[in-house]
C-alpha cells in the first residue's frame, strides 16, 4: 500500500465567542471552548499508481486529510503512513516522498524568473544533474513550461502558473502527488491540459495522486475511485461507476413527438405493467418534447421507445444519463443510501 | 558532518537567490539603510545632549557611553541581519497559513525561516557600532589584549544569538496565539535599555533585562568588561551560558509549536 490512513481524526480548539461589544468582554474572560472536529474517524488506502479523487463541499475536511497526510497538521488521533513513512514523526523524510500543488497559493519564488525555482528545488530535493536533465525534458514535454521559463513567477497567468506549480512539484519524481483544486479558476483548454499532463505522469512514473476538486470533470476524467467525505465523515469509497450505479439509476428519455396525447399514453403504461412511482412523464407543449424519466434496473428503454412509438409519431430521441455532478449534489443534501 | 555541509550549500542557494530578488528594487534597500543610519543618529545625537547637562553617568564618562552603545548594535545588528525573517512567524506566516510551505520541504523549519532573508538595514547598525567602536579604540579607552580580543568575538557571537533566542521564544508563541507581533515587539524593545549602564535603573527593570529578557548580557555587562581591567572575564562565560541555555529553550518551544500548527482554511 503506498498510502495507509487509520482512524484519523482532527479536532480544532477555539475560544468560545459571544455577539456583540458585551460578548466580546466576557469572551476576554471566558475559559469556554468550542471544538469542532474536522475530521472524524477516517480510513482508507490507496495502493500504488491510483488516482484517487477526495471529494466533498467546503469545508467538509477534504484540506484538513490532505494537510494531515503531508505532514503540515498532526492528527489529534489516529495515524497515517504515506510511503511506509509517517509525515507526523518523520516529516522530512516524509517530504522528499511527495509533491503538493495547492491550487489557491503558489510554491514558487515570486519574483524570481520560473527558472530559478527549479534551480533552487533542484538543491532542496538534491536531485542529480542526469535525473533533472531527464525530468525537464519531460516536464517540458507535458506542461510546455519553456514558453514562460525565463519570465518572474509573478507575471505568469493563473493557467501558466498552475503548470509551472505542478512542474516543481514533480521535479524531484515523488511517490505521491498532493494536488489541491488543481484546476480552480482555469479555463477549459488549460483544464484539458493538465489533465492530460496529471494522465501521462501517473502513468509513466506510476505517481499515486490524490486530488480534491469541485470540478466534476476532474473526477470522470482521471479518477478511477473516489472517496466522498462530508462533515468530517467517510461516507463513500469506491469505484465511480459503483457510484454511479447506485445513485445514478435514474434516465431521462426525451422525445420529439406529434398528436400527444395523455390518455393513451396512461393506458400505454398499464399493459407494458408499470407501476406509477417507476415513473415520471412531462409534456413540453411548446417544444413538443415529451420525457420519460424512469429507474433503469425496472424499465428498459426500448420498451419505452415500442410503447410510445406504437401510439404517436416519434421525430427526435435523446437519452440523458444522471450527471455526477447532480449525484453528488443529491449526496450532499440526503447523505448516503 | 554531511548534514552540515548540505545545509550550507543550501543556505548559499537560497540566500543567492533572495539577493537576486531585492536587486530588483534597490529604492527599497537605499530607503531601508537610510532610515536606519537615521535612527541610529538620533540615539548617539540623544547621548550628546544629555552630557551636556551632566557630565558622567554613575561615574562613566561620556566616552564610555559612547562604546557601550556603539558595542551593543554589533550583536543586534548580526542578529538583524540574520534572522530578521523571525518576524514574519509572529505577525502573519502562522495566521495566514503561509508556514505551510516550510512543512512541505525536507529541511529543517528554523534552517529555512532563517535562511529565506538577510536584512540589509542592519548594515546600518553594524556600520554605526563598527564606526564607534573605532573612535572609542583610537580614544584608548578600550582594553586590547589577546584574551579580550578573543573573548570579544566570542561575546558578540553570543550576544546575537541571545537575540536570536528571544526573538525566536516570542514569535513562537504565534502557535499558540495565532498572532505574537506584539509580545515580541515589546520583548525586544527591552534592549534599548541595556545600551545604558543598568545601574540608572530602578532594581526591577534591572532584574527583568538582566534575568529574564537579558540583553543586560548583550550590550553593558560583556561591555563593561572591555572597559574596566577589574571586570572578570567570567561575565562573558555567563553570557555564553545564558545564550545556549536560553536559545535552547526557545528552539523546544519552537519545535512543539509547529507541532501544534494550525495551518488556515478548512
Amino acid at each position: 500500500m503506498m498510502i495507509e490512513v487509520s482512524h484519523i481524526s482532527k479536532s480544532f480548539v477555539s475560544p468560545k465567542k459571544y455577539p456583540g461589544l458585551k460578548g466580546a468582554i466576557k469572551g476576554l474572560f471566558s475559559t469556554e471552548k468550542i471544538e469542532k472536529k474536522a475530521v472524524d474517524d477516517i480510513s482508507f488506502s490507496i495502493k500504488e499508481g491510483e488516482i484517487v479523487g477526495y471529494i466533498g463541499s467546503n469545508g467538509a475536511g477534504k484540506s484538513t486529510t490532505i494537510k494531515m497526510m503531508t505532514g503540515i497538521l498532526s492528527p489529534t488521533e489516529g495515524n497515517c503512513l504515506v510511503n511506509g513513512v509517517d509525515p507526523n514523526k518523520k516529516r522530512k523524510e516524509n517530504a522528499k516522498n511527495i509533491g503538493v500543488v495547492f491550487g489557491q497559493r503558489t510554491q514558487l519564488w515570486w519574483d524570481l524568473p520560473l527558472s530559478e525555482s527549479f534551480t533552487i528545488l533542484k538543491e532542496i530535493y538534491d536531485v542529480c544533474d542526469e535525473d533533472y536533465a531527464e525530468r525537464m525534458e519531460f516536464l517540458n514535454r507535458v506542461l510546455e513550461l519553456q514558453e514562460f521559463f525565463d519570465r518572474p513567477v509573478r507575471t505568469l497567468s493563473l493557467g501558466q502558473r498552475m503548470r509551472a506549480d505542478l512542474g516543481a512539484a514533480l521535479l524531484h519524481n515523488p511517490r505521491v502527488l498532493y494536488l489541491d483544486e488543481p484546476t480552480i479558476g482555469l479555463d477549459l483548454v488549460v483544464k484539458e491540459n493538465i489533465r492530460e499532463a496529471i494522465k501521462e505522469i501517473n502513468a509513466k512514473y506510476k505517481t499515486t495522486v490524490i486530488l480534491t476538486t469541485h470540478d466534476i470533470g476532474d473526477i470522470e476524467e482521471l479518477c478511477s475511485r473516489i472517496i466522498i467525505i462530508d462533515q468530517g465523515k467517510k461516507i463513500y469509497d469506491g469505484s465511480l461507476q459503483k457510484l454511479k450505479d447506485l445513485y445514478g439509476a435514474k434516465r431521462t428519455v426525451s422525445m420529439e413527438v406529434r398528436n400527444y396525447n395523455q390518455k393513451k399514453l396512461a393506458n400505454l403504461w398499464e399493459t407494458l405493467g408499470v407501476k406509477e412511482e417507476d415513473y415520471e412523464t412531462e409534456y413540453d407543449k411548446e417544444q413538443r418534447i415529451l420525457s420519460v424519466a424512469f429507474d433503469k434496473n425496472k424499465i428498459h428503454v426500448p420498451e419505452i421507445l415500442t410503447a410510445v412509438m406504437s401510439q404517436m409519431e416519434v421525430k427526435d430521441v435523446q437519452i440523458e444519463e444522471t450527471q455526477l455532478e447532480d449525484i453528488v449534489k443529491q449526496i450532499y443534501h440526503s447523505g448516503v443510501k | 558532518m554531511r548534514t552540515c555541509k548540505r545545509y550550507m550549500r543550501l543556505y548559499r542557494v537560497l540566500i543567492t537567490q533572495f539577493l537576486k530578488g531585492i536587486m530588483q528594487s534597490k529604492v527599497d534597500f537605499l530607503m531601508g539603510l537610510l532610515g536606519f543610519f537615521f535612527t541610529q543618529f538620533m540615539g548617539i545625537a540623544f547621548l550628546y545632549l544629555v552630557f551636556r547637562q551632566v557630565p558622567s553617568l554613575q561615574g562613566w564618562t561620556l566616552e564610555q557611553l559612547i562604546f557601550i552603545y556603539g558595542f551593543a548594535q554589533i550583536p543586534r545588528g548580526i542578529d538583524h541581519l540574520l534572522t530578521d525573517n523571525i518576524w514574519l512567524i509572529a505577525w502573519r506566516m502562522v495566521l495566514s497559513g503561509d508556514f505551510d510551505r516550510y512543512m512541505l520541504r525536507p529541511m529543517n523549519l528554523f534552517f529555512q525561516v532563517i535562511a529565506e532573508k538577510l536584512q540589509p538595514d542592519a548594515l546600518g547598525e553594524l556600520l554605526v557600532g563598527g564606526i564607534l567602536l573605532v573612535i572609542s579604540l583610537q580614544k584608548g579607552i578600550v582594553i586590547v589584549d589577546g584574551v579580550h580580543m578573543v573573548l570579544f568575538f566570542v561575546s558578540v557571537m553570543a550576544g546575537a544569538l541571545i537575540y536570536t533566542a528571544i526573538k525566536l521564544f516570542f514569535a513562537s508563541l504565534s502557535f499558540w496565539v495565532k498572532i505574537s507581533g506584539p509580545f515580541l515587539q515589546t520583548a525586544y524593545e527591552m534592549a534599548d535599555f541595556a545600551k545604558y549602564p543598568t545601574e540608572i535603573y530602578h532594581r526591577a527593570i534591572r532584574f527583568v533585562i538582566t534575568w529574564i529578557i537579558p540583553f543586560a548580557f548583550v550590550a553593558y555587562l560583556p561591555a563593561s568588561f572591555f572597559l574596566k581591567a577589574e571586570v572578570s572575564p567570567g561575565i562573558i562565560g555567563i553570557e555564553c551560558i545564558m545564550a545556549v541555555v536560553l536559545f535552547s529553550i526557545a528552539y523546544v518551544v519552537f519545535t512543539i509549536g509547529t507541532r501544534r500548527y494550525e495551518s488556515a482554511g478548512n
